[in-house]
């Protein structure tokens, strides 16, 4: 393929989505190995965490002969690489086990939290990435006004800020306090008659942590976007298409911004992974209903299995995240192409 | 939800979770058959959702706490540990003692209609309880020879020699019926109705999602149907936000509120306080430190009383515990009033009288203040008294404050923080440690709670068993003539002389028996500590 100096790659008609085929093929490809890796290391560490899964599951007062049974039980007598052969044997079929607390498939109980996961990482990283645009955006306009340092001032301080007193704090104030949202789950106890009731319940419960999770990330984007933009605006090219007398919004949003969104789409595509596990914490302090509550239960009574099939959703996420985020590069900047 | 579960609900619980199994933000029918406004309903605060609900198969407290309001036991321990009647209504002595023969209640039916028969309770027993219930089975386990169904009404406990505890071990927490039509020649650990049950016990279950779990009130329960109509739990994993909903009126019962903040709630006009001695893991917990018996250092009892009177109990109490709990004044908790000995000594506070044991045992103070070994048995001299401490990493308030307390007598404690499997592990099966503190429960009969932390078979590698490696032929006699007993006074006497000696010898030193705060809305009232803690409370519209 030939490369011109500064101005990427010279195409012939019909050879670049060949090309761009086969560096997706690579790229799915060396998926496999990545997430064997990740289920090994994470059977390994999950096995290896020390301590008596038989213990959390049975209760403390047994006797010798009967921890030994329950150890049968499960299959823990068996040697840890026999166990992982038959878990990866089951895994490659789909099969993530059975939960030794519930007895029951752990694909089904991951499956149950993740819509109410999603809906709260989903609406914080929207508002997040949108408001953080946004605020980048304005704070680059006003470089150095006071709008650019209050924005640069407050999102660094909510980044700084350890999530859980935010979410305290929050609950305290806003929710305990001053009566404006609910204290803590994703639905009010009175069952909603109707569907649209319950799903404005829904988004009541959901605003509070939502906004926590939010403040959380905005300072990323925020600072970035202002960053990039307000580098993109020194070039050349934009004093050029100002001196040629385009109007400065348009070559701000048109030129500058299209630019500046690499490494906002690097970022957030980077969250996109998270999105399933991300929320430990504020799902803990709200009683939010999803993975996170589900992960924190799951450690506490040393259900291996459910624990596993987590890291390995989230896992699988980051990876494929990351795929989307490559390929989305070629799409918002002529500049990069896959060879 | 299973399918097995949905076909068990009645129509009425099947209309309600229709209504309120609402995606996200799916379309849901109108709730005509919901509740009515009106109706009495407890919000329950959980901080954890428990994976099942059958309290035959563990010990744990996630799953008791919330399981036992959906069965009975064949008795029913009040707070203060009076028995009453439940599922049996009498009982008699057969055989100098060796046969308990028990006449069940004909009038109780399973939450699906079944009625409740000795076959249950032969099942229970036979197929669950002694098999997967850790504690029946290491003590009843232990004894019983047999549980036969006479007739429909009768069974007939079976025991090698009279065995005096039973009683106490037949509520609803350490011996739940199941009921056999649903769990017989089926896997009790994976049978579907551990997540949809059905019980005997005044609340029937509805449904359990991510949200957390609904009951009913029972109306045909055999003790009387429960004033208030639904239950729900709703789970909050954080202690700080339970507190709060409960102020806010989100929530209307609590089962446990953090020490630092009774205080507060204590103020509040809305909100009621309950304290008990039963905590989800087991009633009658005393905070007790262990002495590594093995270890040479502590080989004289006088090193030990020496240790002993260099702590101030009174201060965790204090301190640590913000006056949730008490002094523990004898070896056996006072929640057990027929065996708690008061009159027995045990090291109180007295910098003096340590310093005066140490001396006598054979240590010496060098120029910094340090106690090292001269004449000590077992230790070689210059051996400076100094050892570690193993202990949950929740209890590591316990665990600076007696070093700070060691550390004014010249004792030094090296703190070593341990989550509970790593510390199980290291305690009772490596014998890795040199001190230890551990919550032992003492249940509601010493035999449950407390020999497992003296005889000398305990000395293997089982969880909170004798993790000293105390071995005291007497005592071991002594307890086995207390379980062997009918007669309450007799038990007691055994068991106080057994005090006698292990507060002499001092394996273990009980430091404080902690208590549990409950807290509710003072809108409602009469609540219990136990597991049906609802069943005859009733609240105000």
């Amino acid at each position: 393929m030939l490369r011109l100096p500064g101005r990427g790659t010279l195409r012939r008609r019909g050879t670049v989505p060949q090309v761009t085929r086969r560096y997706l093929l690579l790229r799915v490809v060396q998926i496999v190995p990545t997430i064997l890796g990740i289920v090994l290391i994470s059977f390994v560490l999950v096995q290896a965490a020390p301590g008596d899964p038989v213990l959390a599951l049975a209760g403390e007062h047994g006797d010798q002969a009967y921890y030994r049974e329950m150890r049968r039980h499960f299959a823990l007598d068996r040697p840890l690489p026999e166990r992982f052969g038959i878990y990866v044997s089951r895994l490659a079929t789909g099969d993530l086990g059975m939960s030794r607390i519930q007895g029951r498939p752990v694909a089904v109980i991951i499956a149950e939290r993740i819509p109410a996961t999603l809906l709260l990482t989903v609406s914080a990283l929207l508002c997040s990435s949108l408001a953080g645009l946004l605020l980048g955006i304005v704070a680059t306009l006003r470089r150095d006004g006071a709008v650019d340092l209050v924005t640069d001032m407050v999102t660094l301080g909510l980044h700084a800020a350890p999530v859980f007193w935010v979410g305290q704090i929050s609950i305290l104030v806003l929710a305990a306090g001053l009566g404006i949202f609910p204290v803590f789950g994703m639905r009010s106890t009175e069952p909603q008659a109707g569907g649209l009731p319950a799903a404005l319940d829904v988004l009541v419960h959901l605003a509070l942590p939502a906004l926590v999770l939010t403040s959380q990330q905005l300072a990323g984007v925020a600072r970035v976007t202002r960053q990039t933009l307000g580098r993109e605006l020194d070039r050349d090219y934009v004093r050029a298409a100002l001196a040629k007398g385009l109007p400065r919004g348009y070559v701000v949003v048109r030129h500058a911004l299209r630019l500046a969104l690499l490494p906002v789409v690097t970022l957030v595509g980077h969250r996109m992974g998270y999105l399933l596990g991300g929320a430990v914490v504020v799902e803990t302090i709200f009683g939010w209903p999803g993975l996170g509550t589900l992960l924190l239960s799951s450690l506490q009574s040393r259900d291996a299995p459910v624990v596993l099939g987590i890291f390995l959703l989230a896992a699988g996420a980051v990876v494929v995240a990351n795929l989307v985020t490559d390929l989305t590069y070629g799409a918002l900047d002529p500049r990069v192409r896959h060879g | 939800m299973p399918a097995t579960a949905m076909s068990r609900m009645n129509r009425f619980a099947l209309a309600l979770a229709v209504a309120m199994s609402l995606g996200l933000g799916a379309c849901a029918p109108d709730d005509e058959d919901g509740p009515q406004t009106g109706a009495s309903r407890v919000v329950v605060g959980l901080s954890e959702l428990p994976g099942h609900l059958n309290p035959a198969i563990t010990t744990a407290g996630g799953v008791h706490t919330v399981s036992e309001i959906l069965y009975d036991g064949l008795i029913r321990l009040e707070d203060d540990l009076r028995v009453r009647p439940a599922l049996a209504r009498a009982w008699s002595y057969l055989d100098d003692g060796r046969v308990v023969r028990f006449r069940l209640r004909t009038d109780a039916r399973w939450h699906d209609g079944t009625p409740f028969t000795a076959r249950d309770v032969v099942y229970s027993f036979q197929e669950v309880l002694l098999r997967y219930h850790s504690r029946t089975r290491a003590s009843l386990g232990t004894a019983l020879t047999g549980v036969e169904m006479v007739d429909d009404s009768t069974v007939d406990f079976r025991f090698r020699e009279p065995y005096g505890p039973l009683l106490r071990q037949l509520d609803v927490t350490e011996a739940p019926i199941l009921p056999a039509h649903l769990y017989s020649e089926t896997d009790p650990l994976t049978n579907p109705a551990n997540r949809a049950p059905v019980g005997t016990g005044p609340y029937r279950f509805v449904r359990y999602d991510a949200d957390g779990l609904r009951y009913a009130a029972n109306p045909d329960y055999h003790d009387g149907r429960p004033s208030i109509d639904e239950l729900h739990w709703r789970l909050i994993p954080d202690a700080g936000t339970q507190v709060t909903a409960l102020e806010r009126g989100a929530l209307d019962w609590l089962f446990a509120v953090p020490g630092p903040e009774r205080r507060r709630l204590e103020e509040d006009p809305t909100i009621r306080l309950l304290e008990t001695t039963r905590g989800p893991g087991g009633s009658n917990c005393v905070m007790t430190l262990g002495f590594n018996l093995d270890r040479p250092l502590f080989g004289d009892e006088r090193t030990r009383w020496g240790i002993g009177h260099a702590i101030d109990r009174a201060q965790i109490v204090d301190r640590v515990l913000f006056g949730q709990g008490r002094v523990a004044e004898a070896p056996i908790s006072s929640g057990i009033p027929f065996a708690h000995a008061p009159e027995v000594e045990l090291p109180g506070h007295d910098p003096e009288a340590a310093q005066r044991l140490l001396a006598d045992a054979g240590w010496g103070r060098d120029a910094d203040g340090r106690w090292l070994a001269m004449d000590v048995n077992g230790v070689t001299a210059g051996t400076p008294l100094a050892f570690d401490f193993t202990h949950f990493p929740s209890f590591s308030q316990y665990a600076q404050l007696l070093r700070a307390q060691l550390l004014a007598v010249g004792i030094e404690l090296r703190l070593r923080p341990m989550e509970p499997p790593v510390f199980v592990e290291a305690v009772f099966t490596e014998r890795a440690f040199d001190t230890n503190v551990v919550s032992y429960c003492h249940g509601p009969d010493p035999e449950i709670g407390v020999r497992r932390m003296y005889i000398s078979s305990n000395i293997a590698p089982v969880p909170f068993s004798n993790g000293a490696a105390y071995a005291n032929p007497v005592v071991d006699s002594l307890f086995d003539q207390a379980r062997r007993s009918l007669d309450v006074e007799e038990r007691g006497d055994r068991y106080r002389r057994i005090q006698e000696i292990v507060a002499r010898d001092l394996p273990y030193l009980p430091l404080v028996e902690t208590e549990s705060t409950r807290a509710h809305t003072a809108r409602c009232s009469g609540f219990r500590a136990g597991g049906h803690f609802a069943a005859e409370a009733r609240c105000r519209r």
